[in-house]
């Protein structure tokens, strides 16, 4: 397929359906209504479902059923409809069922607004079901990177038996970009899923139970443990990160998403002025990409995260950065999209402190 | 152009920006934004520039809240019907529902009233990549507005990744729409970087971007 030109929103839909989703799940909110409305329309036709449920709550336990049925699970929403979610996500994540999660995000807290944000970071990375538990968590920066995400991400998904969420701020959500869905890596077929619950129960070993109750604090316990083991592997496997102009960098920024753009547009003219910036750019963002810390030269002088939320990230950095080097920080929030002029702005007024200390 | 243009097309066609373009080029007095669907990327993002205009911007936020939308069109929407001295561009969301939206003023301009039904197509949305699908969405605005397309505009594009083909690839696929629909190809709309090649049917105009980011 040659490229087409795409509404975030609407590329995700269809990659979810190239990833080999077979059930949707969901419940509309703004700024991510294309996605369930994509489905609404191209679900059926490939023979596969579309549920709009009577509230998220209700769309994530479907997610629970059919992932549990051993069905390739879809769900999507923005931040509050998220929160709403957490509770369902944490049986998912207890019972070791695979699905993916969209999450389009807006500025909060509460009901919040309805502009682009990167607000949801702890939301999405610390868990806001209760356990120990984690979600893979993707933050891609443009709409081809995340429609090769969300094709990969019914695999990786599968793989670790463990939900996926992709977070994208709005923007990414109503930007339009061209994408080559044959440019996404290929997906490989569902394997057969031994564990799934789909009413048989003459095969070898019995009848299989999807639960997250383990009434035995010795035997949750275990089970805590295996579940660290798969998070040990993500941690050990799956930081994905991409360094630019850090080499000789003075100042390296750590953005992700659509801030990310903006700091690269901010990198360039800092760059033609002859300022030494780069960037990190984490692409999971949990696991936190704490290997590209390590990978940055000792002349580096100092480390500016860069969100559009008030520092939600930044604390992932401190701890990454293990005080090698000087933080600081820059963020707009509640649906403010910073321009790449502030960015260089804060940069210059960071030297001119610098120089009269 | 004609003094009432109405301006429709699938969603992400980019009609939107043609209809800020159109409106400060060709010293247009209205824009209505009837488009209440899109949540991000409106004409009231650049309203201060389209007052230095001259142009009027009737859209459905309340003043001086612009991240407030009421599912309401104002009334002054219709004041172009009124007072024949104003010309008017109309933009319409782009779906069935959003060409609903014409009916309301049918009742106020005649069958040989000064109007446009102009349809924005760009052959690199999924949804109008050829002739078959343009004439389906064609006939489903038709339906749901009550009235007849009366010219195409081609903003085939890929944004930054335009290339003069892609535009001539564009003009060969609305050709044959226009051709069988017995109306024109009124514009060809292409930005500065993208110089064009060969030749057009339809008037070509520059397109510049007043709604999308810089940096995206």
């Amino acid at each position: 397929m040659a490229k087409v030109l795409m509404k975030g929103n609407e590329a995700m839909a269809l990659a979810a359906i190239e990833g080999g989703c077979d059930a949707f799940f969901g419940y509309p909110i703004t700024p991510q209504n294309e996605i369930p409305e994509y489905l609404s329309r191209h679900m059926g036709e490939k023979g596969r479902v579309f549920v709009q449920a009577e509230s998220e709550v209700a769309a994530i336990n479907m997610v629970y059923g059919a992932a549990g049925a051993g069905a390739r699970a879809l769900t999507s929403s923005s931040s509050p409809g998220i929160a709403l979610k957490q509770e369902g996500i944490s049986y998912i994540a207890g019972s070791e069922l695979p699905c993916v999660i969209i999450n389009v995000m807006r500025g909060g807290p509460g009901l919040g607004g309805i502009q682009p944000s990167q607000a949801d970071y702890n939301q999405v990375t610390k868990g806001g079901g209760n356990g120990d538990y984690h979600l893979l968590a993707f933050a891609p920066e443009n709409l081809q990177e995340t429609v090769n995400i969300i094709k990969e991400s019914f695999d990786l998904a599968d793989y670790y038996r463990n939900p996926v969420i992709i977070a994208v701020d709005g923007l990414l959500g109503q930007m339009m970009e061209p994408v080559d869905l044959e440019a996404a890596p290929k997906t490989e077929d569902a394997k057969e899923k031994k564990w799934a619950a789909d009413g048989n129960s003459d095969r070898e070993g019995g009848r299989n139970v999807i639960t997250s109750i383990h009434l035995d604090p010795l035997e949750l316990e275990q089970h805590n443990l295996k579940l660290k083991k798969k998070y040990d592997e993500m941690r050990a496997k799956e930081q994905r990160y991409e360094m630019i102009e850090t080499d000789d960098a003075d100042i390296v920024f750590v953005a992700y998403g659509s801030m990310a753009r903006i700091a690269r547009s901010a990198v360039k003219t800092l760059r033609e002025e002859g300022i030494k910036v780069g960037m990190i750019r984490p692409v999971t963002i949990w696991p936190f990409p704490e290997k590209a810390f390590d990978e940055l030269s000792k002349s580096v002088k100092t480390l500016l995260t860069l969100e559009m939320s008030l520092g939600q990230m930044h604390e992932d950095v401190r701890a990454a950065n293990n005080g090698r080097f000087q933080l600081d920080f820059y963020g707009r929030t509640g649906g403010v999209v910073p321009e790449p002029e502030e960015i260089i702005d804060h940069v210059k007024r960071m030297l001119e402190k610098e120089g009269s200390s | 152009m004609r003094r009432i243009t109405f301006l429709c097309g699938h969603y992400g066609s980019g009609k939107s920006e043609i209809a800020v373009n159109l409106a400060i080029d060709c010293g247009i007095d209205y824009l209505v934004d009837l488009d209440v669907i899109n949540p991000y990327f409106r004409s009231r993002s650049v309203h201060e520039r389209l007052a230095a205009e001259g142009v009027t911007l009737v859209e459905s936020s309340i003043e001086k809240a612009p991240n407030s939308d009421l599912p309401v069109i104002s009334a002054k929407g219709a004041v172009p019907f009124h007072d024949k001295s104003l010309s008017a561009i109309y933009d319409l969301g782009g779906t069935r529902e959003g060409a609903k939206l014409v009916q309301q003023y049918r009742h106020l301009f005649a069958a040989d009233d000064a109007v446009d039904f102009l349809v924005v197509v760009n052959v690199f949305r999924p949804e109008t990549t050829d002739a078959e699908k343009i004439h389906h969405l064609i006939d489903t605005l038709e339906t749901a507005a009550d009235l007849k397309a009366t010219g195409l505009i081609n903003n085939s594009n890929l944004i930054k990744e335009t290339r003069a083909e892609h535009i001539e690839k564009g003009e060969g696929v609305l050709t044959e729409v226009a051709s069988a629909r017995n109306i024109p190809i009124r514009y060809t709309f292409h930005e500065e970087s993208v110089p064009l090649k060969g030749t057009f049917s339809g008037e070509t105009r520059l397109l510049r971007r007043y709604l999308a980011k810089k940096w995206l």
